[in-house]
């Protein structure tokens, strides 16, 4: 998931602009992000989306600062995409 | 700016909880990981490690507030800071430096509980709120009877474990995902963060609901969000 990539769902580009501005605290392209989403869908979308930005900032602290693994019904499933995306090398990255 | 009643309240609660007593700490201690978490935003070595190939390889001090001690302060400006790199070696360090098991999971609590509200304020354009004032009174000091190893590093405490002392993390919606067991060992720790985050996000039952959307982000919105979020945070799980 580079940011930059299509992904089919409506209004993505704002909402990942939010995500990443958010993430980056970039200040003045979360005040960007944040009218061009206000624009696209109004300001509860807006609000919401701050709302899971937040929250799934702070449960992925709580999933790796505590070492938890995927469930294995899990793991099994998303193997395959979780290596064609490489999202399996944040494992490897761990220290 | 408008914001939906349950969100607002679920985020005042949320933080008028650190500034109330722990189950391990108290609720000055509390007031000092938010505080340092906070802090840790802008501490150069956690920058300097966070840009490094390994944090292992940037050696230093951190800047501290000074309020709390050495292994907390290491346990707090690395979740805070770079969480999606850490590894059970670590992990061991930071207990074997003196900090219990227990207060670990209730310093994550706390940790995670700052990073989201803060997140949420700077993503909806909102002041930076104050920290809460601590309340004088002493944490409780009482793990769960029945508590054993959990899914990942720390001990846990599974639904059908729970005795009548213990205060109800599970209810009806809550059950034996990793996830929901991460802060189980101290389960107000779990109850606060996961009260906020369920009005946040959804809840599990609101997750597997696709007749309808309970936000004003659909579902896919929702999903797409969380995953980027995660992406960016080095989240495998």
């Amino acid at each position: 998931m580079d940011g930059a990539t299509d992904t089919g769902v409506p209004h993505w580009a704002e909402l990942v602009a939010l995500v990443d501005a958010t993430v980056a605290r970039d200040g003045a392209a979360a005040a960007e992000a944040r009218r061009a989403l206000v624009a696209a869908m109004g300001e509860a979308a807006m609000i919401d989306a701050a709302a899971v930005i937040g929250g799934f900032d702070g449960i992925t602290k709580v999933a790796d600062a505590t070492g938890i693994p995927l469930e294995p019904g899990k793991a099994d499933a998303s193997a395959e995409w979780r290596e064609s995306l490489g999202i399996d090398r944040f494992t490897a990255q761990k220290t | 700016m408008l914001i939906r009643d349950d969100l607002d309240s679920a985020l005042r609660t949320a933080w008028a909880r650190i500034g109330q007593p722990g189950t391990w700490w108290n609720a000055a201690d509390r007031v000092a990981i938010a505080a340092e978490a906070r802090h840790a935003m802008g501490c150069p070595l956690c920058a300097a490690r966070k840009k490094a190939l390994s944090p292992a390889l940037v050696a230093g001090d951190h800047a501290s507030l000074g309020a709390l001690p050495d292994a907390a302060l290491h346990a707090i400006h690395r979740i805070r800071t770079d969480a999606g790199r850490l590894g059970e070696s670590w992990f061991r360090q930071i207990i074997d430096a003196g900090l219990s098991e227990d207060q670990y999971v209730e310093l994550v609590g706390v940790v995670s509980v700052v990073t989201a509200v803060d997140s949420f304020d700077f993503a909806a354009g909102l002041p930076v709120r104050p920290l809460p004032a601590a309340q004088a009174s002493a944490p409780s000091l009482r793990r769960p009877r029945n508590a054993g190893p959990g899914p990942g590093w720390v001990s846990a405490m599974m639904p059908d474990a729970r005795t009548e002392a213990d205060p109800d993390f599970f209810g009806s919606e809550r059950g034996t995902a990793h996830i929901h067991l991460a802060l189980s060992l101290v389960p107000n720790s779990a109850i606060q963060f996961w009260d906020m985050l369920e009005t946040m996000y959804q809840t599990s039952a609101m997750m597997r609901d696709f007749t309808r959307d309970y936000r004003a982000i659909s579902h896919p919105q929702i999903e797409l969000v969380a995953a980027r979020v995660a992406a960016l945070n080095q989240c495998l799980y």
